[in-house]
């Protein structure tokens, strides 16, 4: 099913100019403070504070949940949680569990074993998931996206691999968004326009099985599932540093074919604000509205519309 | 064979022995001291074996080690205590907080911020990446057991030179490249997985750290008031309760190890006295602290330090003027068999000592399981300032912790100092062409670009970081002077760490050489506008049993005490590590400097790049002399003498004051300090962040200098401003108006650094040719 969504396309930013394009939201059917966003987390997730910040300071109802919650491991009472308790669920950044073998495996792996049936309700009613950075390795890994045919695969389709440098990249990058509409996570984001959203991680190269890298491609372009693409200030898909993992095709971020299951290896709660651009001081704050905010919008106006 | 004799087991099933001191000679005083480890000298054998003669009784294995730890250098600052309370601990101190194992300030009317810097200097010489990320596991303890929110690590390293001969490489001494590389790789993997920012700090190449690198690490966390805690008991009956990593045989003896110098034989001897770091444990121990905490159940914390649960136990209770009883049964192992002195004693990673009331122990203890760390009651704070353990059952170990906490110190007269006298030399040498020059500079690894550290530290998780490490045009970035955070959601006010020393300067001079230090972080912290808050020592020098090394740390620290006092800054925390040596060198007498600022309103910021075409720039500070001793310029000349950059508080004073106002009111489009390489590396360093030219004219430095002088002296107290254009009156009256000097220099323009002596250019680069001179270096050697 695809998001009945439309984006009013009014100007397109097609160069980093540093000025972020806004829609304000519109007249919305649930109220914001009634959204509630599970931020899930284990031992090693570590981006929960700024990712529950994004939601919080938008008006919605963002909560820290361990992992264990779910699973109702050590808790008394009040403590146990389940997911359809949520209308949105979030990944953020991290190391789980240490990240020692491969990033997001453990923590998939720990969701995988109890919760699968209901991850698929909540996918199934066009519940949104986000994940971000180790949240995007582990929507992978658990066979979440790239998510073609069906909605959890038994076995990864692909896997976020070492980058390029063998190294890890903390530096700015600009994403251009290529995603068509189907992603609810960006629809307040024209087309083609430029944003700033830094990386940080060791383990950020979207890959494919070999022989079906080209053909998954073009699957996930056909259906509308690349949402960015690393590009340099011009707007041209470039090499390192701008592609700071060495992506096929410079891909950030992928959904799933109904765009409500969203990763991707950038993080934009490092940009909420203006004043958290790496080149703020040479530009003006205006309003102090930060490139990566516009993620964390989208999908409050998606619920807020659809619940 | 006859020391064995003095050794007895004191039960079959517990592997601890009574030792017979009462028996033993001098000399197998000396012998037990060697054979256990416990570097303690022969007054202080003698005085533990008077203490139990009145005890009527022989001290036991875990005793001795007890004391081997508590009064090792490293714990208890035998020979540092006397020139830093003369000193350094005296400077504006009501201001500080609190002074525990970190130190605390106020932030805001709600809040404090807390601060900790500590070397990790010989573990990491001996384990690059294993010793460097257990000191990023430590320092952030210390700021953690204050109650703080770890918010960030600043981590200056200095190491040999990258491209030091390897066949002249002495035997058991590691190549700086690979020393280099394992200390970051350390950093990184810690500091990342733990989700606190690593915001660089100093990277600095010297041929005195090849035997003997250096790595400091500090941390700085936030919190409310009402959540500071305390690193001492409340009352008798608090429940000690040990969280975190279990406890092994990694990390025996850190502290004995930390106290003596490096021989070719360390790597050997000494390899188990490095703990292992594991940041997926610390990481919820950091979580289960805080939210123990935040929900008033602590009534006191402390980090497992050097000396273990030993020191741990032993400072909660006697900071208190209490005593503990502590159950080494409860206490979690990695393995079977630990001898109970080996547990007493042992560094083992993340693990923390909580203080708890009897009525909070299960909450405590259900948080902990919440968050899948271990957690274990093994003691309890008692009235009688007393430390007595018990193991199966058995009270292995019973003293006044008046005597074991309250170890030896050192005066001059136990450690004499000397202060050796430099004649200053000053060499004609030929100038150079300054074009040739300038490359030259820029691309000597102090001064280069530090991306390929700052990149893969992440120093932007947990979105504070406002003013980041490298600034500039993206993809173009150059070095900033400070980093700023922005701590708190409702607030703009912000947080600037820097880090710096030039042991060049205090290698030639510890006095002025000290100073310099702290001038330089001033004004690395108003270069972003910030106002300087507080300052924090690491004290890196050679070893105190040599009277010129004590000469160098007291003068160094003379050289502190003046320039904080005059300043106004107090020394909020710090540490001392003594003997840094190896293969009969010592490294340059390093007192390291992390200072921290307050931004009023971090939109205010400033940073390093230029900004915008035909603005103009400016000299501002004291007058530029002929002070190249200890210079980038010198060394690049091969000049050994010179004289060393003094400083003049009052003048740093104006110009802080100055600078500060035109920020303030946002007259100032760029701010850069004058530090390594002088002038020339400061003009370039800028333009290279803008992307953005410069036609500047030296003429008007006047003082009968000569070009070369001019570029690249390394006279203290100076800054090159980019003013607003429009704003070029405001600013001039307002510097004036704070008394602070200033030189027009020329202004921003096109693609290229022109500098001029009157009409002759004597520098004419491509920015883009500075920049890859700056960018490449240290990439070339560190791939």
């Amino acid at each position: 099913m695809i998001a009945s969504y439309i984006i009013n396309v009014t100007f397109k930013k097609t160069r980093y100019t540093g000025d972020a394009f806004i829609i304000r939201p519109k007249a919305e059917t649930m109220k914001l403070k009634d959204i509630n966003i599970a931020i899930i987390r284990i031992e090693g997730t570590n981006c929960e504070q700024e990712s529950y910040d994004a939601f919080k300071r938008l008006g919605a109802n963002p909560e820290f949940v361990h992992l264990k919650q779910l699973l109702h491991i050590d808790c008394i009472a009040d403590e146990t949680r389940e997911i359809l308790d949520y209308h949105c669920l979030m990944i953020p950044g991290g190391f789980s569990a240490g990240d020692y073998i491969r990033a997001g495996a453990i923590f998939a792996a720990r969701i995988k074993s109890q919760l699968q049936r209901q991850l698929v309700e909540f996918v199934k009613q066009d519940r949104p998931i986000l994940g971000v950075c180790n949240g995007f390795q582990v929507l992978i890994e658990l066979g979440l996206l790239p998510g073609f045919d069906e909605i959890i695969h038994p076995i990864p389709d692909a896997c976020l691999y070492l980058n390029d440098s063998n190294r890890f990249e903390c530096r700015p990058t600009l994403l251009k968004h290529e995603n068509r509409g189907t992603c609810v996570f960006t629809a307040k984001i024209q087309k083609n326009e430029i944003r700033l959203i830094p990386s940080a991680h060791a383990e950020g190269k979207l890959l494919f099985p070999l022989e079906k890298q080209e053909q998954y491609l073009n699957k996930l372009e056909k259906h509308d599932q690349i949402v960015f693409r690393y590009v340099d200030p011009e707007g041209n898909y470039a090499g390192y540093p701008w592609n700071p993992n060495g992506s096929p095709m410079n891909v950030a971020g992928i959904c799933n074919p109904q765009g409500t299951v969203f990763g991707m290896m950038p993080h934009p709660e490092r940009t909420y604000y203006r004043h958290q651009h790496s080149d703020w001081t040479g530009t003006q704050l205006g309003q102090n509205i930060g490139d990566g905010r516009a993620i964390f919008e989208s999908v409050l106006a998606y619920l807020s519309k659809k619940f | 064979m006859q020391l064995d004799s003095l050794f007895k087991k004191i039960r079959e099933d517990i592997e601890t022995y009574e030792v017979d001191l009462h028996a033993a000679s001098d000399k197998d005083l000396l012998e037990i001291s060697n054979r256990m480890e416990l570097a303690l000298a022969l007054p202080e054998m003698k005085r533990i074996k008077e203490y139990f003669g009145k005890q009527g009784r022989n001290p036991t294995d875990i005793e001795l080690q007890a004391l081997g730890q508590a009064w090792s250098e490293h714990c208890c600052y035998k020979s540092s205590k006397v020139p830093l309370k003369k000193y350094v601990f005296n400077v504006d101190e009501k201001r500080i907080i609190a002074r525990e194992d970190a130190g605390v300030m106020g932030f805001d009317k709600d809040h404090y911020y807390c601060v900790a810097l500590e070397s990790h200097n010989h573990p990491s010489a001996i384990e690059p990446y294993g010793g460097a990320a257990t000191g990023v596991g430590g320092i952030v303890r210390d700021v953690l057991c204050m109650g703080a929110q770890p918010i960030a690590y600043i981590d200056p390293l200095f190491f040999g030179p990258l491209d030091y001969p390897l066949e002249k490489l002495p035997k058991g001494v590691k190549h700086p490249v690979y020393l280099f590389k394992g200390v970051v790789d350390g950093i990184r993997d810690y500091g990342n997985r733990i989700g606190i920012p690593t915001l660089a700090g100093q990277v600095y190449f010297h041929e005195g750290y090849t035997g003997n690198c250096l790595v400091n690490v500090g941390c700085i966390g936030i919190m409310k008031k009402s959540e500071l805690v305390h690193s001492w008991a409340k009352a008798s009956g608090n429940m000690y309760i040990y969280v975190g990593g279990k406890t092994g045989r990694d990390g025996i003896h850190g502290v004995n190890f930390a106290s003596a110098e490096l021989t070719d034989e360390s790597e050997e001897s000494s390899r188990s006295a490095v703990q292992v770091g594991d940041p997926i444990t610390k990481e919820p121990v950091i979580h289960a602290c805080l939210e123990c905490n935040r929900k008033g159940l602590l009534e006191g914390l402390k980090d497992f330090g050097g000396g273990g649960l030993s020191c741990v136990s032993g400072e909660l209770a006697y900071s208190a003027n209490m005593g503990a009883e502590i159950h080494l049964d409860n206490v979690p192992l990695k393995e079977e068999g630990l001898k109970p002195w080996e547990t007493w004693v042992s560094e083992s990673q993340e693990r923390m000592m909580m203080l708890v009331a009897p009525e909070n122990v299960e909450t405590v203890l259900h948080i902990c399981k919440q968050w899948d760390v271990p957690a274990a009651v093994v003691g309890k704070v008692i009235k009688e300032q007393i430390i007595r353990v018990f193991f199966k059952g058995l009270k292995i170990l019973e003293m006044d912790l008046e005597f074991m906490t309250g170890g030896p110190v050192y005066d001059e007269c136990m450690r004499p100092v000397v202060i050796k006298k430099r004649e200053i030399v000053e060499k004609d040498l030929p100038q150079p062409d300054l074009n040739i020059a300038l490359q030259t500079i820029v691309s000597s690894p102090n001064i280069a670009s530090k991306e390929w550290v700052i990149r893969q530290y992440d120093h932007e998780v947990r979105g504070n970081t406002v003013i980041k490490p490298l600034q500039g045009k993206l993809g173009l970035e150059t070095h900033g002077d400070s980093t700023v955070l922005k701590p708190l959601e409702e607030s703009w006010r912000g947080l600037a760490v820097t880090a710096d020393v030039n042991s060049r300067f205090v290698e030639r001079d510890p006095y002025w050489g000290a100073m310099s230090a702290v001038d330089e972080a001033c004004r690395n912290l108003i270069a972003v506008g910030a106002v300087p808050d507080c300052l924090l020592d690491c004290l890196n020098f050679g070893n105190p049993e040599k009277p010129e090394r004590m000469g160098e740390f007291y003068e160094a620290c003379r050289g502190l005490g003046d320039i904080g006092r005059a300043l106004d800054l107090p020394y909020v925390s710090g540490n001392v590590s003594f003997y840094n040596e190896s293969l009969k060198t010592a490294v340059p007498p390093t007192p390291e400097i992390f200072a921290v600022g307050i931004v009023d309103d971090i939109r205010n910021c400033t940073t390093s790049d230029f900004k915008t075409e035909g603005s103009p720039i400016y000299l501002v500070g004291k007058q530029t002399e002929q002070e190249l001793g200890g210079s980038e310029y010198y060394h690049m000349m091969k000049i050994e003498g010179g004289v060393v950059p003094k400083t003049n508080p009052e003048i740093l004073k104006h110009c802080m004051k100055g600078l500060l106002a035109c920020m303030k009111k946002q007259y100032i489009a760029a701010c850069h300090d004058l530090s390594e390489g002088g002038l020339g590396a400061c003009l370039a360093e800028m333009a290279i962040g803008g992307d953005l030219g410069a036609t500047v004219n030296l003429l008007a430095l006047g003082n009968n200098l000569r070009t070369d002088m001019k570029m690249f002296s390394e006279s203290n107290t100076r800054w090159v401003v980019e003013v607003q254009k429009e704003k070029q009156t405001e600013f001039e009256n307002q510097l004036k108006k704070e008394g602070a000097s200033f030189i027009l220099l020329g202004k921003t323009k096109g693609h290229h650094l022109i500098i001029k002596e009157g009409t002759k250019t004597v520098v004419d680069l491509k920015v883009s040719i500075l920049r890859e001179c700056w960018h490449k270096p240290i990439w070339e050697f560190m791939g």
